[in-house]
């Protein structure tokens, strides 16, 4: 039946009935019947008028449209004549569907998601590092092993890293990328626009005519307008030139998930600019290394042929001095599967992020039942208009029907809120993911595997919400319910699906709150703590000056003119140079060992390089002697400083100034120091460990070393960048400014997992606490207004206000009793998982559980005593008279 | 109301597909409309039959739809508008198809009823 014309059928099916109606009256009237008798009789004889046409109708095939279309119409009245129930249902859903989508866009970009590539299951990794860990490998380890293997079609290597883009003499930090000329090949990636690079762009002659480079298409619409006259054109990175020669489809952004390089040059490019001290023949330089597996090779063949080669490669790769080295002489090559890419920020946050899947789960089963019994408790009060729609010839499938087309709108409407709410929420996330040194690239589309499991979600929830509700309730004695006439005597039945949910809820929402207070207190005490040095105020800027012209005593110079600039600018209250920023993503690391007296031998060391006043400016306290001064200098007498933890291990129960510390590193630059001061333990790495043993030398006193930032101290922020952006466009023009970060961000990056953890779980247990009190004050409300007529008689025979509050408060009571168990039992089996994620407090401190219990009390009594409060202010005599 | 009961008493189940063949053999003395052709098969059949209107009309519109017969609005002796059913060539065609399956059931049903008298 075409659609349109649905309209003209219908009202001839009218004109037809008719018909047929007045026909049979007419009839009868001629046999002399009295012609409103004769109307009757004829209607009798016809039977359901209603029923006939639908039964009609069913001939016409293409019926389900049309009642597609009926249904929705009507589930949409129903759902605008009850926006309460709606709103609270969609806002259930979207937040649902919302969290869940979110956490899992996040989940699929960092770990799930294969590489834009044909046939990524091919892909593996290539790693080398002691057993368990996934390094990465040198070039001389690349080489020897891309000769020697025979499983792959071809390996390839790759080093993300930012660049400097020098354009009309301003320069600008980009992301880039090096790769072998193997690269694009093994990938088997299609150029977006002109060619991609291959072995001849590598050769280590191909600068003679000009080396080549690729784009990314974001790169190319941003920079370039999207113009294809791009191709050809020169481009300077990092003070070299190389032509741009294509631009890479926009669904390939590197390697790395996180990281998405807007220019990627040969390694070619490295050696002509570096020469012999490129990165490329370092056997200490590393690269991500991956290949593809030989077309019906498998994965474990694979492994076998790597293990019949590695001991040669690794034994021609390594640096002769490997056996000191413990990374190098426990290390192994290994095979990981590689159709994810990499993803260092899936590694560190992966546990974080499955356990966040794991809360909104659980928040999905609260948010589900909640709406089960909201639908439920809806469909009982509209069981006298189920039961006479049924009588006026609606098949029963037809209600369920009904009653599904209902939770699917609803299921719609919420999947729709929930996407554009994940959107939003998923920024949130990555606002916590994200590191302040370079913005961190997430390709967070909802692809199909996040749609498909929105979608999955919602259709669950439509099962689970509309079609047993419907099912259960659609089971009614049509004649025996019109003949009770009373809406409210047929739904006095309990329904035991619905009282069975509530008590679930509490159990989950018990556990989702325990959870997040257990989070939030472990984050609030890695906040809170003092990690040795001062976090307000300060400020620490990086800087690149490999480009300048000043070399050794030069730079120094710069460096202390640079330092001089920021000290006399205005706000500015001290400022220093540190080489490793505390709680940054790198560190330093040395071995030594004390001169005098008979302590200990060898003793692994962190190590930090930093300038006169350092500690002054971080505020961590001198404990003994005096901190490093500009007279420190090459030339004087060699000093270094320890803090406590190193100097009561070297030195124990005795003072070290003036004690000597040597270096026991392999040809180590400086051979003993002077220990001159003592200072506190501060953090190195992560505020979670315990200080390390640290080392501390003066930079001016290591000519080699000039990979060193800034440290200011401030009132104000804003006064510091504002010096730092003078003094370096004064003295030193055209070196990029890197992004300045304040200690405090740093300190926030640095426990991002953590504060992730926190907020969302705070967030998650917030919602679930408050689904479920929605769900016991439905529960109750719908009670009390069932049940006012046996209240009213309660109340006239005798019974007080308040045993009509403990009436009701009595099922939550119950509720409570069979859910704050469940609850305890499941939060105890959870310790188990995440006891290494918090810090400092114990997953089964009964406090924790007190305190939960009683919010969780606290709410449930809340949501039942407003219905409890209407019970006891049922009127006897309005309520029995009502009845 | 007695005509009701009566209606109840008498009334015989029309087996699967037998409503269309009596459609289509009433149809066959010239164009008819539904009520005119419930009242035919009842007269026809001496007030046995009843057909349901539950049944008769479905029945009617899948007739159409499957073209066995046609469908125009024209006026009754009455001066009343009535939609009005003819057969088609493919419905004359169906109804001797239906008419000899028919015969060889009704043969088979006596031959299992009534042994001794073929």
């Amino acid at each position: 039946m075409i659609f349109w014309r649905r309209k003209t059928h219908e009202t001839e099916l009218d004109e037809e009935l008719r018909t047929h109606l007045s026909m049979a009256a007419q009839t009868r009237m001629e046999r002399g019947v009295d012609p409103e008798e004769a109307e009757r009789a004829a209607r009798g004889e016809f039977g359901n008028v209603g029923l006939v046409k639908e039964a009609t109708r069913d001939a016409w095939g293409g019926r389900w449209l049309g009642d597609l279309l009926d249904d929705t119409r009507y589930g949409l009245r129903m759902l605008g004549k009850n926006p309460g129930f709606t709103a609270v249902a969609m806002l259930t859903l979207a937040l649902g569907i919302g969290s869940n989508t979110a956490v899992f866009s996040l989940i699929d970009a960092l770990l799930l998601r294969s590489l834009a590539v044909p046939a990524p299951r091919e892909l593996v990794h290539i790693s080398f590092g002691p057993p368990g860990t996934k390094g990465p490998l040198s070039g001389p380890m690349f080489d020897r092993l891309r000769e020697r293997q025979s499983a792959f079609t071809d390996l390839f290597a790759w080093k993300n890293g930012p660049m400097v883009l020098t354009e009309k003499d301003a320069a600008r930090p980009i992301t880039g990328a090096y790769a072998t000329g193997s690269a694009f090949p093994t990938l088997k990636l299609k150029p977006r626009l002109g060619r991609l690079l291959n072995w001849q762009d590598d050769e280590p002659d191909a600068s003679s005519n000009g080396i080549a480079a690729v784009i990314s298409e974001a790169f190319w619409i941003e920079h370039f307008g999207g113009d294809p006259r791009v191709l050809g054109q020169p481009i300077t990175v990092d003070g070299g030139t190389a032509t741009i020669v294509g631009v890479m489809p926009r669904s390939f952004n590197g390697i790395t998930v996180d990281y998405a390089p807007q220019v990627v040059l040969p390694f070619a490019f490295d050696v002509a600019l570096r020469g012999k001290s490129s990165c490329r023949f370092r056997a200490s330089c590393w690269f991500h290394a991956m290949g593809r597996l030989k077309p019906g090779l498998g994965f474990a063949q694979a492994r076998a042929n790597l293990s019949t080669i590695a001991g040669d490669v690794l034994k021609e790769s390594l640096p002769s001095n490997y056996e000191r080295v413990d990374y190098l002489r426990k290390g192994i090559l290994s095979l990981t599967p590689g159709r994810t890419g990499n993803s260092p920020l899936g590694e560190v946050y992966g546990r974080e992020l499955w356990t966040l899947q794991a809360l909104v789960g659980l928040l999905m089963i609260i948010c589900c039942a909640n709406l089960a019994s909201l639908e439920l408790s809806r469909t009982l009060n509209r069981q006298h208009e189920l039961v006479v729609r049924s009588a006026l010839g609606a098949g029963r499938l037809r209600l369920v029907r009904q009653l599904v087309a209902e939770s699917a709108i609803l299921a719609f409407a919420g999947a729709t809120a929930g996407i554009v709410l994940s959107q939003w929420m998923s920024a949130l996330l990555v606002g916590y993911i994200e590191q302040s040194d370079f913005p961190v690239f997430l390709d967070l589309r909802p692809d199909t595997a996040t749609l498909a499991a929105t979608i999955a979600l919602a259709t669950l929830t439509v099962i689970l919400t509309g079609a047993l509700p419907a099912l259960t309730l659609t089971r009614v004695h049509t004649e025996e319910m019109l003949r009770s006439g009373a809406q409210r005597t047929v739904a006095r039945k309990r329904h035991p699906f619905a009282a069975s949910l509530l008590p679930v809820q509490v159990a989950l929402s018990l556990l989702l709150a325990s959870l997040a207070l257990l989070f939030a207190i472990s984050t609030g005490k890695l906040l809170r703590m003092d990690p040795g040095f001062r976090v307000k105020g300060i400020t620490l800027f990086g800087v690149d000056f490999e480009r300048r012209p000043e070399k050794s005593e030069a730079r120094l110079d710069l460096h202390r003119r640079m330092l001089e600039a920021l000290r006399q600018a205005p706000g500015v209250e001290a400022a220093s140079v540190i080489a490793a920023r505390p709680l940054g993503d790198g560190g330093m690391d040395e071995s030594a060992a004390p001169v005098e007296g008979n302590g200990p031998e060898s003793r692994h060391l962190f190590e930090n390089v930093v300038g006169p006043g350092y500690f002054q400016t971080a505020g961590t306290q001198v404990l003994a002697g005096r901190e490093f001064s500009q007279f420190d200098r090459l030339g004087a007498t060699p000093v270094c400083i320890l803090n406590e933890a190193a100097a009561s291990f070297f030195f124990p129960r005795q003072s070290a100034l003036g004690k000597h510390v040597r270096s026991t590193e392999p040809n180590a630059a400086r051979a003993t120091c002077e220990v001159i001061a003592v200072v506190a333990d501060a953090k190195y790495l992560s505020l979670r460990e315990p200080a390390p043993p640290t080392i501390y030398y003066p930079y001016e006193q290591l000519p080699s070393f000039n990979w060193v930032g800034f440290i200011t101290r401030s009132h104000d922020t804003s006064a510091a960048v504002a010096a730092f952006k003078n003094a370096l466009s004064r003295l030193a023009p055209d070196t990029p400014l890197l992004p300045p970060i304040t200690m405090q961000r740093q300190l926030e990056d640095s426990i991002g997992k953590e504060r992730l953890t926190a907020a969302l779980s705070l967030f998650f247990g917030g919602l679930a606490l408050l689904l479920t009190s929605i769900g016991l004050y439905g529960l109750e409300s719908q009670r009390v207004a069932q049940r006012t007529a046996e209240i009213g008689l309660r109340m006239a025979l005798g019974a007080q206000g308040k045993d009509m509050l403990w009436f009701i408060l009595r099922e939550a009571g119950v509720v409570f009793a069979i859910g704050v168990p469940i609850g305890l039992a499941l939060t105890f089996a959870a310790s188990h998982f995440i006891g290494a994620l918090l810090y400092e407090i114990s997953p089964l401190d009964p406090r924790i559980h007190f305190v939960t219990v009683l919010i969780l009390l606290g709410a449930g009594f809340l949501a039942s005593f407003i219905p409890a409060r209407r019970a006891m202010s049922v009127d006897p005599m309005v309520a029995l008279r009502y009845e | 109301m007695p005509e009701k009961k009566e209606r109840y008493q008498n009334r015989i189940e029309l087996l699967q597909g037998t409503l269309d063949l009596l459609i289509l053999q009433t149809l066959q003395w010239g164009p008819q409309h539904g009520y005119g052709i419930s009242v035919a098969i009842r007269n026809r059949s001496g007030e046995i039959l009843q057909v349901d209107t539950g049944s008769l009309y479905p029945a009617l519109h899948r007739l159409e739809k499957q073209r066995w017969i046609k469908a125009e609005w024209k006026v009754s002796e009455n001066k009343q508008r009535a939609k009005y059913y003819r057969l088609t060539a493919a419905g004359k065609k169906q109804l001797s198809r239906e008419l000899s399956k028919w015969s060889q059931l009704s043969d088979a049903m006596a031959g299992v009823l009534n042994p001794d008298e073929t």
